[in-house]
């Protein structure tokens, strides 16, 4: 049992290799220096102060996608919408904020609890559909995504416009985060990081969150000893889309202020992938998260040191979630499991 | 609201609906042998670019198409052995592919073209009027005649897959593995030989939906030029029920839908037009909210099939 | 352990990133250094050749921001030619990223920053509120915005924000006139990228400037209420609104939208061939692109290049913005290029005298 799971937590470590590995292939096969251009995809991540706060602003949104998916995912629900209720989070921080006229602390925890409700809500459209209407949450959640990104669409071209530019009227000064040090990184990181703890603590140090994952670990059993399922899969719906509605408020109030076109692109997507990546363990998620920023600032860096495309630092991305995940479907696999053990077997027949 | 507006609307709609058709044909196809496919936007971009490619270099679009349809083979591989073989989850593999292959046709487009400023462009396959020398005048005439050989090979494909899956003893057997796999198998079916076949054509008609928009409708390429259409397919297969004909109406009203928000707004209508870009999306998860579980699909899609334990 | 575990796992993935990047630095500093000027030269051939040798030994470098293709036949393409034709006289390098998404402004002009380039280039309107951003936080660098307001400048407090202001009236003057003379229908079309200040300039000038005309002819101009594909890449929307239009009876285009224009011109061309002949025009910006599509008759051209360069020479001068450089047609930074030969001689004589009356300052007065 021990070996299987040593196995699983290797898996993303040799994926992240390998998916590097090719990265160096296919800049060297640019005749680009793979060895200078990691080095100023490093040096653009983490090479200053500056840019590591860079790099924890990138991190903030998609960590708290990435928690929105860990704990749906935890729980037996399959919530892709992070990315919708992230988007509807931002919606209502930004109408709250621009609309209301007032400013200062409290200004600031209205918005970011309604935008924590915002994103709850959202998230309760699949979950009502899949508990009631018995549907596939997932394609549901995709198709609310993209609901929720064209209603954004209506608030910048059109609702809540902002005079010269399709972009919304940006958040009152009174009412931003504010920064770390004097870094890009604002205090929503740190809500994020105390979102992550606390998600961690509950799901595996209450008595609550033990039923949650014994749900989502396996339903017919759960279901057998009386659990009330339907109940608990609402709830993860509702905290996960809040998790995700919060940070999209926190990203308002905190870096881009204002919604604009490309906005929260992807970020539902990536949720998943780090939750994945993670294990679904909300720390290793957040760590996850700030890897992969780390790559997407760097890229820009390297980009303009070495004239390497960012669409590789792309492949690289994509590479590690393609292998990872194979990599994990694979140990899970009963062929795999048998091997191992006959391998250990024979260790130790030998000793 | 004139006859011209209203025949015009109609023939923009067909034109839209086309590289629509193919995408949702490739959704249809794997989601009848229980893959559901969410990275057809990956698949359709990587056929894009190559289809742009080729036709590029050789001058013939048809050729672009083959190489369209190889290349969303090519990458649906990658796809298909993860989720057949490994058994990994179909949504997130999926996923995977919608990051992965854009990423890898921007990155051949950047590298191929270097960082020049020059605007290519490709000369599309000619439609069956200008083949047969004759100017296509009147709706009918543009509607049947003035088209590229490919919006015939889309509704003959629709009209194909109608009778295969209804008609034909193999196509019910792909369906059997869509809907019971175990039983399949103990009839004696080969589960996973079939879902392999899935992913091939799913794979192709998803390459030949991407080059159809370099080969036939843009004479350039731009990244991100999908734009969507891949999601929009995998609501038209819920919106058509699984059906190939429900999915052509499925597929022509979302072109429609399409059609009419480019037109309002040139008529300066002031309705946001995003709000018709949300029907898609809308009428799926209303049909969804409204079919209820028992009709909802192929019933093995998302679940991964295994051969008896070992 | 488990917990031990995952974080011993994440903490090895981080690492290894870093041992990827770190370990051949220090295996080999000096090979390095010289190979990533090597690679960024030989790559994306993005350094500029040397025409005049750098003043006080220091190379100078800017960088472009884009949120369109360099490569989509109009707006990117001219504006990065621009970059390019002024770095090569100054010697300067040059450095682009194009197609970023709107969100990815500020995070692309920052990392630009944190290499050191000492002006950013962001040619268009809608960079303004990212540009004050990296403005603020990066006072040694200059900002150079095309399109930008008048008042933009004065609101960076660093006065390191300087604004290229091509005069959008006559921009949109210059192929209204065209425009104007050409229409047969006495219908014609414009198709916006974004709904900015300067496109609306545009279309009022291009509107009021062809009506204008055709009445001084004895004819008829109205033009279509303005559409806005909202993205500077979907050529099929380009295509569509095109059609729609030429369904609506417009015979003559003008527009800044990027590649959606070069599908907008892949329509109409279209629609000439199986006419048989030219009858619905495209008037192209901000270069010159006669021949590029067979429907293009002229061109509004805007020197980028000078104005580029005249902010290139602040910086060397030490002077990192803080104005206002103004392109109009009287300083020549704005002009009307060559014209068809689908264009009738007398028709090519009268457009030049409106031109003309446009230097002057005489133009509809």
């Amino acid at each position: 049992m021990k070996n299987t799971k040593m196995i699983s937590l290797l898996v993303p470590i040799i994926s992240v290799i390998l998916a590097f590995l090719i990265g160096c292939i296919i800049m060297a096969a640019l005749s680009a220096n793979p060895a200078v251009a990691l080095q100023a995809l490093w040096k653009g991540a983490f090479g200053s102060v500056r840019n590591i706060g860079t790099t924890l602003s990138r991190s903030t949104p998609l960590i708290f996608t990435g928690l929105c998916a860990c704990f749906a995912y935890k729980c037996g629900v399959f919530n892709l919408g992070g990315e919708g209720q992230f988007i509807m989070g931002s919606v209502v921080c930004t109408v709250i904020a621009t609309q209301c006229g007032f400013t200062g602390l409290p200004a600031i925890i209205i918005c970011l609890i309604a935008g924590a409700v915002a994103g709850g809500l959202w998230a309760m459209i699949p979950g009502v559909l899949k508990v009631y209407r018995g549907q596939n949450e997932m394609i549901i959640s995709i198709m609310m995504n993209y609901i929720a990104t064209l209603f954004m669409g209506v608030l910048f071209t059109n609702w809540l416009r902002d005079g010269s530019v399709p972009q919304t009227i940006a958040v009152p000064d009174g009412t931003r985060l504010t920064r770390l040090f004097g870094l890009r990184a604002t205090s929503a990181f740190i809500i994020a990081i105390a979102v992550g703890l606390i998600v961690y603590y509950f799901l595996f140090n209450t008595s609550k969150g033990f039923q949650l994952r014994a749900v989502g670990f396996n339903m017919t059993a759960a279901k057998f000893n009386g659990f009330a399922v339907e109940k608990y899969f609402l709830f993860s719906f509702l905290i996960s889309g809040m998790i995700a509605g919060l940070g999209g408020s926190a990203e308002i109030l905190g870096t881009q202020f204002f919604l604009i076109n490309g906005y929260a692109a992807g970020y539902g997507f990536d949720g998943v992938s780090m939750a994945l990546i993670g294990q679904l363990h909300p720390i290793a998620t957040m760590l996850v998260a700030i890897f992969f920023a780390a790559l997407r600032v760097g890229s820009t860096t390297m980009q303009a040191a070495t004239g390497v495309p960012t669409s590789v630092s792309d492949i690289i991305q994509a590479l590690v979630i393609v292998f990872t995940v194979a990599g994990l479907a694979l140990v899970k696999l009963p062929e795999f499991k048998a091997f191992t053990d006959r391998v250990f077997a024979k260790k130790k027949e030998v000793a | 609201m004139s006859w011209d507006f209203i025949s015009n609307l109609l023939l923009a709609s067909v034109r839209m609906a086309t590289p629509l058709i193919f995408l949702a044909l490739a959704e249809l196809y794997s989601q009848r042998a229980g893959l559901v496919h969410i990275g057809l936007e990956g698949l359709a971009s990587i056929g894009s670019l190559v289809g742009f490619l080729v036709s590029l270099i050789t001058g013939n679009p048809l050729l672009g198409v083959l190489a369209g349809a190889a290349a969303g083979i090519l990458v649906n591989m990658i796809y298909a052995y993860a989720t057949i073989t490994l058994c990994a989850e179909q949504i997130v593999y999926g996923m995977a592919i919608n990051i992965f292959a854009p990423a890898l046709a921007s990155f051949i487009y950047r590298v191929y073209f270097g960082a020049g400023s020059e605007l290519v462009q490709v000369s599309l396959m000619e439609t069956l009027a200008s083949r047969m020398g004759i100017t296509a005048n009147g709706f009918i005439a543009k509607l049947f005649l003035d088209q590229t050989p490919m919006v015939y090979l889309a509704y003959l494909l629709v009209v194909f897959t109608v009778i295969y899956f209804n008609r034909t003893k193999s196509g019910l057997n792909y369906k059997a593995v869509g809907e019971y796999p175990k039983a399949a198998a103990t009839l004696g079916i080969d589960v996973i030989g079939i879902k392999y076949t899935a992913s091939v054509i799913c794979g192709a008609l998803a390459g030949i939906g991407g080059a159809y928009l370099t080969t036939c409708y843009t004479t350039t390429y731009v990244d991100g030029n999908i734009a969507g259409r891949g999601f929009i397919a995998l609501a038209a297969v819920i919106f058509g029920r699984w059906n190939a004909g429900g999915v052509l109406i499925a597929c022509l009203f979302f072109g429609f839908c399409d059609a009419l928000q480019i037109r309002l707004q040139v008529g300066s209508y002031n309705i946001p037009y995003q709000f018709f870009q949300m029907i898609p999306y809308i009428a799926t998860v209303v049909v969804l909210a409204a079919i209820g579980m028992k009709k909802a699909g192929p019933k093995s899609c998302g679940k991964p099939y295994r051969k008896e334990e070992l | 352990m488990k917990k031990f575990l995952a974080m011993l796992l994440v903490a090895a993935m981080v690492f290894s990133m870093a041992a990827c990047a770190k370990a051949p630095e220090a295996a080999q500093p000096a090979a390095t250094e010289e190979t990533a000027g090597e690679t960024a030269g030989e790559t994306a051939g993005e350094t500029a050749e040397t025409a005049e040798a750098p003043k006080d030994g220091k190379v100078y470098k800017v960088a472009m921001i884009c949120d369109s293709s360099i490569s989509d036949g109009g707006w990117g393409m001219s504006c990065y030619n621009a970059m390019m034709d002024a770095a090569a006289k100054h010697g300067w390098e040059t450095a682009v990223s194009d197609s970023i998404e709107q969100s990815a402004y500020f995070d692309t002009i920052d990392s630009y920053c944190t290499l050191g380039y000492d002006m950013i280039y962001a040619p268009g309107n809608q960079y303004t509120d990212a540009v004050l951003q990296a403005a603020a936080e990066y006072p040694d660098i200059a900002f150079a915005l095309l399109n930008g307001a008048a008042d933009t400048p004065a609101k960076a407090e660093n006065g390191n924000v300087s604004s290229l202001l091509p005069n959008a009236t006559q921009i949109g003057w210059i192929a209204g006139a065209l425009a104007g003379l050409m229409t047969e229908t006495g219908t014609i079309a414009f198709i916006g990228g974004m709904e900015l200040d300067t496109t609306k300039g545009k279309y009022e000038g291009y509107k009021e400037a062809a009506a204008y005309v055709a009445e001084k002819a004895g004819k008829t101009a109205t033009t279509l209420d303005i559409v806005y594909s909202n993205s500077f890449s979907a050529s099929d929307k380009g295509i569509e609104f095109a059609k729609a239009m030429i369904d609506k009876g417009a015979d003559v285009f003008f527009g800044d939208a990027s590649a959606v224009d070069s599908g907008a011109r892949q329509a109409i061309d279209e629609y000439n061939a199986a006419q048989g002949s030219v009858k619905v025009f495209d008037i192209a910006q901000p270069a010159d692109l006669l021949g590029q599509n067979e429907c293009i008759i002229g061109s509004q051209v805007t020197d980028n290049s000078a104005m580029v360069g005249s902010c290139m020479e602040a910086v060397e001068a030490g002077k990192l913005g803080g104005d206002v450089i103004y392109g109009t047609l009287e300083n020549g930074a704005l002009s009307a290029g060559a014209v068809s030969d689908l264009v009738p001689a007398e028709i090519k004589d009268q457009y030049n005298a409106y031109i003309e009356e446009m230097k002057a300052g005489t133009f509809m007065k």
